[in-house]
């Protein structure tokens, strides 16, 4: 090779290496465009006459669960991808996944389309759906694994790395000669997620992956997404009603609700709605029609009319005082409350998804 | 092709871990040849050929038939049924795997564990403890291509039924009807020598018989020439193809529905 090769070599190098940079920027990991997803639902009459009725029937109505939704995502990122029930979360999660096709609109991981290519999309993403299992019910976990590591053609080398690696993260060995079906939901989500990452995928979708889990295995599980993420780059999307989850370990936040994105951007902007606001659920001594009112002048007389206290009457004998905590402390809320009123009950909650996405609404972001 | 043979694997092991269910479909299977035996024996009280069928060759055909039931017993069409119900397919449409040959991997799995399990004591009982004759022929030899053949018959069939699952949310009905079909019309029951000549001659052009009475031909008539055996699994390869191509068109049919609908 002489000297015009190397040189040669190298600006095609300097030239790729570029290429690749520029195409980075450019191409993200997942491009969704004005993406859909409408279903025709049947109508269905009540009773047993209506039932018959609906045999015959074309009376169909259409539901759109995804309208319209665009937006991408990097590699290497975690996404929180949250809204209320039926927003249309899982039915964008399997678009993304290949499992259902879209009505209109493009979806695009990784540069392929996943509903024609099903099975090579398969290929580079994991997937945890919380109220299911990708392993087998009925043999030990390790047989799992094993099964897995031939459905995804991973070596034996990568594969003794990821065991071991998984097993300095969440202790796995212990659980290898048990049956899955005996396990408990925390081991049993906990191995779920290790299985999702075992291929070392580009993208890995967590379904609400902490569902029903207690505060200590939620931690757990948290802290194991987060390694993961960050040792092997691992891009994830993450469904979730448990604010806690995305406040750990997203940067960035996608709220849809009735198929459409509300927001799209970093968490902390999101954050100082979720973050700085508490509800104090109060039981109030002789509550009455007039108390709410009462309340309210009672603050504003205190912390003066910007108090930034919101009262609602949520279930009986409850009263729910929501407290931005930017304009008045919560203590001295508190505190007011307590030497003022008589209280038989006090319970301080974080606020609710529901809640978040009403206040983006109202236009709290913008 | 690896990825299909941990399946088979799995499956395998699925079938030892409940091996205690196991007795019972032995035992069951012990009371059922006690019936067929008595049953049979006074049907031949009078006569010491039927239908060209001599007493041990019928007993031959049922005993084998019920072992052969047994085997290809491997509940495909429930075990859909199930997962698309509550939506398990899900998980399987996420892995890198054809969804057709993933559930022929789990059947083959369930065949093999049943093969150990349950066959081979059944033969034993009819070699020892019914004493049944076997007559040696070329059909022996051929016998065990010809039941691999009506396994993928038998799965193909299940298949389709779990297939329609993706339509309607039970099976249950038609799962139980193909049963009653198949084993009847094939001759898993009764000898399809027994039947009238005129249903005998439309049996012949369903793919029923192709499951039972092809394999069962071969142990208890396996003295005949050569071409009539080929003959017989050039029919039971027609009809596994034809089967295969029916399942595959239907699958494309009803993914594209669910995909287009949702699961």
């Amino acid at each position: 090779m002489d000297l015009d090769d190397i040189e040669h070599s190298f600006y095609n190098r300097q030239s790729l290496l570029f290429l690749f940079y520029f195409l980075g920027k450019i191409m993200s990991l997942i491009h969704i465009e004005n993406l859909s997803k409408h279903f025709s639902i049947l109508n269905r009459r009540e009773g047993l006459g209506g039932a018959f009725r609906d045999l015959f029937s074309g009376d169909y109505r259409t539901v759109k669960a995804v309208d319209g939704i665009s937006f991408d995502i990097d590699a290497g990122e975690i996404v929180g991808y949250i809204g209320p029930n039926g927003a249309g979360k899982s039915t964008t999660i399997k678009m993304m996944t290949g499992i259902l096709k879209p009505s209109g609109g493009t979806i695009e991981v990784n540069g392929i389309t996943p509903y024609a290519n099903r099975i090579r999309q398969a290929q580079i993403m994991g997937v945890v759906f919380g109220q299911r299992t990708q392993l087998w019910w009925d043999l030990p976990v390790i047989e799992s694994f094993k099964i897995l590591k031939e459905i995804y053609k991973v070596d034996q080398k990568t594969f003794d790395e990821h065991m071991g690696l998984f097993n300095d993260l969440v202790d796995l060995k212990k659980l290898y000669t048990q049956q899955v079906r005996t396990l408990s939901l925390g081991q049993r989500m906990l191995c779920d997620i290790t299985a999702s990452f075992l291929h070392n995928p580009q993208v890995v979708f967590l379904d609400e992956p902490t569902i029903g889990l207690d505060i200590s295995v939620k931690a757990k599980m948290r802290s194991v997404i987060k390694e993961l993420n960050q040792v092997r780059n691992t891009t994830i999307i993450l469904t979730t009603h448990d604010l806690g989850d995305v406040e750990a370990l997203c940067q960035r936040i996608i709220i849809i609700d009735k198929g459409s994105v509300l927001y799209d951007g970093d968490i902390k902007k999101v954050n100082s709605l979720f973050g700085a606001y508490r509800t104090l659920k109060l039981q109030i001594d002789g509550y009455n029609d007039s108390t709410l009112q009462t309340l309210q002048d009672a603050f504003t007389q205190k912390f003066g009319p910007e108090h930034g206290i919101a009262i609602a009457a949520t279930e009986e004998f409850w009263t729910d005082v929501t407290i931005d905590q930017a304009r008045t402390p919560l203590a001295d809320v508190l505190n007011f409350i307590m030497t003022t009123f008589t209280v038989s009950d006090v319970r301080i909650v974080e606020i609710s998804m529901e809640n978040v996405v009403r206040k983006v609404y109202d236009g709290a972001l913008k | 092709m690896r990825k299909y043979l941990a399946i088979v694997r799995g499956t395998y092991m699925i079938g030892m871990i409940y091996r205690l269910g196991f007795l019972f479909t032995i035992a069951g299977n012990v009371i059922y040849l006690g019936v067929a035996y008595y049953l049979w024996k006074s049907i031949f009280k009078n006569s010491e050929t039927l239908r060209g069928l001599t007493f041990d060759q019928t007993f031959l055909y049922v005993g084998l038939g019920s072992a052969i039931f047994i085997l290809l017993k491997t509940y495909t069409d429930w075990f859909m049924n199930s997962e698309i119900r509550d939506g398990s397919i899900a998980m399987y449409l996420v892995k890198p795997v054809d969804i057709g040959t993933y559930f022929l991997a789990t059947s083959f799995g369930s065949l093999l564990m049943n093969i150990t399990i349950v066959s081979i004591p059944t033969i034993l009982l009819l070699l020892f403890v019914f004493k049944v004759k076997f007559i040696i022929g070329i059909g022996l030899l051929l016998f065990p291509i010809s039941l691999l053949i009506a396994f993928f018959i038998s799965f193909f069939l299940d298949y389709f039924v779990g297939l329609v699952c993706f339509y309607s949310e039970s099976v249950w009905g038609l799962s139980t009807t193909k049963d009653i079909i198949v084993t009847l019309l094939s001759g898993g029951l009764i000898p399809l020598q027994f039947f009238p000549t005129a249903l005998q001659n439309i049996l012949h052009w369903l793919p029923f018989q192709a499951i039972y009475h092809t394999p069962l031909t071969m142990i208890t008539q396996p003295d005949q020439s050569v071409d009539v055996f080929l003959q017989m699994i050039f029919i039971q390869l027609v009809w596994a193809v034809l089967l295969f191509m029916a399942t595959r068109l239907f699958y494309i049919q009803a993914i594209k529905t669910v995909r287009v609908a949702g699961g």
